[in-house]
């Protein structure tokens, strides 16, 4: 043992800042909020040393989860939120991966000026999220916005995009496919670029249409790539709070699980740090649930990873 | 199966100025026939494969197949099979997937494609594979997959590019002669590329020598070794190559250093009225031998010498017009010259020896 510890000293020094840069930024908040979940911690019982006032929160067991979970709308109605989010996450990443592919496959062709579409393509990520949601906040302003500007010149409808109804929800999704979509592009364009263009060549010659050839030899080639953005576009996607926040603010109809739990910690006549705390434990079961279901589904088409 | 023939067809790369990959190739190619296409990289000789299998476009002339134009017809028109020099196997296919792939594409019913991948796998050894992924096999499994899923097709013509190139030294000769049987076999019409001579003369029934896109010779292999038609032709066929050197002609015929070669009086006449004073003359290092003290032949400095076992290539110089040149001479494995020393070469037949014109390169019959 100690033989092994003046053999490996260096690699421990090395990882050291890590292991405690890790720990500190998000372990102990994770193992905090996780207990928080078990209390009814709030604004009026937290210790607070300006007040000179001790902690007086308790300890109520699964309280907080069975409340959370019976779907009360004074818990914040989980399920519907639940729901709400599902659509988000699954509307953006569909959306990620089929422009982002569609661009991957246009980009991927011999052309005039490629690289300039390249990098036009990728701003949208190279611009700091909360510039990009700003911008889009303004375009989508009723009155004085781009989009109902040029709908009214074409004599169209010009709704309230970002009030209460779900046109607010389908606004923000437009600016989270924006966002997302060139990472999407340039990881499925190096996929795109790694598969051999003998395999098409092969696939010509055995007769194959060019459906026939996407279908066998460009999907299977992208999928290790494309399983792993999907995971990764994901897990962003439903833990997305800028985008959502800073365009709508709080708006019951984009009301997200992640957004509602910044809601109850920080809003509200009391501010709620149970319930959020709650909230946040869910969304990581939620998500480690998807996780494992979505790697053993891969493993099962033979796919290691 | 199909003949094949190549109409004086091109293939023009745009550029300034444009490279004439393939220039006027103008082949037949008899159905049944084993033909190989030969010559170093940049020769052209994949492209005019690739022309034949319609991945790359026929910008002059004609391409033809069983007597059908198919120069602007679509690859999956063409009745073609082709194996890779990477195989191109679908890696997320198994290897029963992966040879009934066309058959699947077409519509063969299932029953029918398992029938057909069973007896292809059956003559080619991979029945127990059938279930595995290409990632899963070795080069030579792998590469047997490829060829595989060639004949489960039963095309008209099998391309192969150089299909053995990706493998080792010993499963190249083995795999040589299972391909060359397997076609005696079947019977089908095969254009076969690569830039390795030795196969190229074992396998093919006959042999194009390609060069800068241009056609050079086109015969079987032993007319190609014994009747080179020009002097790129015999120093790529053989191996080691050919001795070839420009050496001054005289009155009887060609002298070398201390060997003056005679020469029929209708190759003089030849030269001669060409107004020739230098031939470029050609003998195969098995046309050399070591010869006694007394005997017409040259002194070569031994400088280097490949043992093969039956044989050894014996490497050295000789002075002729005051220049060191370079000769190589096959000699007994047994009793090979040391380094350093020097011999006497002879030459074995008068009949053996090559001439080319030292400017244009091309044969001078006699």
């Amino acid at each position: 043992m100690r033989g092994f510890f003046s053999r490996h000293w260096y690699a421990y020094a090395m990882v050291l800042p890590a292991v405690i840069v890790t720990g500190v930024l998000v372990v102990l908040p994770l193992l905090q909020g996780a207990y928080y979940s078990f209390t009814n911690i709030n604004e009026s019982n937290i210790a607070n040393p300006v007040l000179d006032r001790p902690a007086s929160y308790e300890f109520t067991g699964l309280d907080n989860y069975a409340n959370v979970l019976s779907g009360d709308a004074s818990y914040g109605s989980f399920w519907d939120i639940l729901l709400r989010t599902l659509i988000w996450t699954f509307a953006c990443v569909g959306l990620h991966f089929v422009i982002g592919l569609a661009l991957a496959l246009l980009l991927n062709r011999p052309m005039r000026g490629r690289g300039v579409y390249r990098v036009l393509l990728i701003l949208p990520w190279a611009v700091p999220a909360f510039i990009s949601a700003f911008a889009w906040k303004y375009m989508f302003n009723a009155q004085y916005g781009i989009i109902n500007q040029v709908l009214r010149a074409l004599g169209l409808p010009d709704p309230v995009w970002l009030g209460q109804s779900d046109l607010a929800l389908i606004a923000v999704i437009l600016v989270n496919v924006w966002l997302g979509v060139p990472f999407m592009m340039m990881t499925l364009l190096g996929g795109l670029q790694s598969i051999s263009g003998s395999l098409y060549e092969a696939a010509e010659i055995d007769g194959a249409t060019p459906w026939q050839k996407f279908r066998n030899v460009t999907m299977p080639g992208l999928r290790s790539v494309s399983s792993t953005v999907i995971l990764l576009g994901t897990i962003w996607t439903f833990n997305m709070f800028a985008v959502v926040y800073l365009i709508t603010g709080i708006n019951p109809n984009t009301r997200l699980l992640i957004t509602y739990a910044f809601e109850r910690f920080f809003n509200g006549a009391s501010r709620d740090y149970a319930i959020a705390s709650t909230y946040g434990v869910l969304i990581l079961s939620v998500l480690l649930v998807f996780a494992s279901v979505y790697r053993r589904a891969l493993r099962r088409q033979g796919e290691v990873w | 199966m199909a003949e094949v023939a190549y109409v004086n067809a091109s293939r023009v790369y745009p550029g300034s100025p444009p490279v004439r990959a393939v220039d006027e190739l103008k082949l037949d190619v008899a159905d049944g026939e084993f033909l190989v296409l030969v010559g170093p990289s940049g020769s052209g000789k994949s492209t005019a494969l690739r022309m034949l299998a319609g991945l790359e476009d026929v910008d002059e002339g004609a391409i033809e197949i069983g007597g059908k134009d198919v120069t602007n017809v679509p690859p999956k028109g063409r009745d073609i099979a082709m194996v890779f020099q990477s195989y191109a196997l679908y890696p997320h296919m198994t290897v029963g997937e992966n040879m009934g792939f066309a058959l699947k594409l077409r519509g063969v019913s299932k029953p029918d494609i398992k029938a057909k991948v069973a007896e292809a796998a059956k003559m080619l050894d991979l029945e127990k594979y059938l279930d595995r992924k290409p990632k899963a096999l070795s080069g030579g499994q792998r590469q047997r997959v490829a060829m595989g899923r060639a004949i489960v097709r039963e095309p008209s013509v099998f391309l192969m590019d150089e299909p053995l190139s990706n493998l080792d030294a010993k499963l190249r000769v083995e795999t040589r002669a299972n391909i060359a049987a397997l076609q005696r076999r079947l019977g089908t019409t095969t254009i076969y590329v690569t830039h390795d001579q030795v196969e190229a003369m074992t396998m093919g029934h006959r042999v194009a020598v390609l060069k800068d896109g241009l056609l050079q010779q086109c015969d079987t292999p032993r007319a190609l070794y014994e009747t080179p038609a020009n002097a790129f032709v015999a120093a790529f066929i053989g191996s080691p190559g050919m001795n070839l050197k420009t050496v001054p002609l005289t009155a009887a015929g060609a002298q070398l250093d201390g060997l003056e070669v005679p020469l029929p009086r209708t190759t003089l006449d030849k030269v001669g009225a060409d107004g020739l004073k230098e031939v470029t003359f050609g003998v195969r290092p098995e046309s050399l031998g070591l010869v006694g003290a007394g005997e017409d032949g040259m002194e070569l400095t031994v400088e280097l010498v490949e043992e093969l076992g039956a044989d050894a290539y014996v490497y050295g110089s000789v002075r002729i017009a005051d220049q060191p040149e370079r000769f190589i001479v096959r000699v007994d494995g047994r009793t090979p010259p040391a380094l350093g020393q020097t011999v006497r070469v002879g030459l074995r037949d008068h009949s053996e020896i090559h001439l080319f014109n030292p400017e244009t390169g091309a044969r001078i019959e006699g």
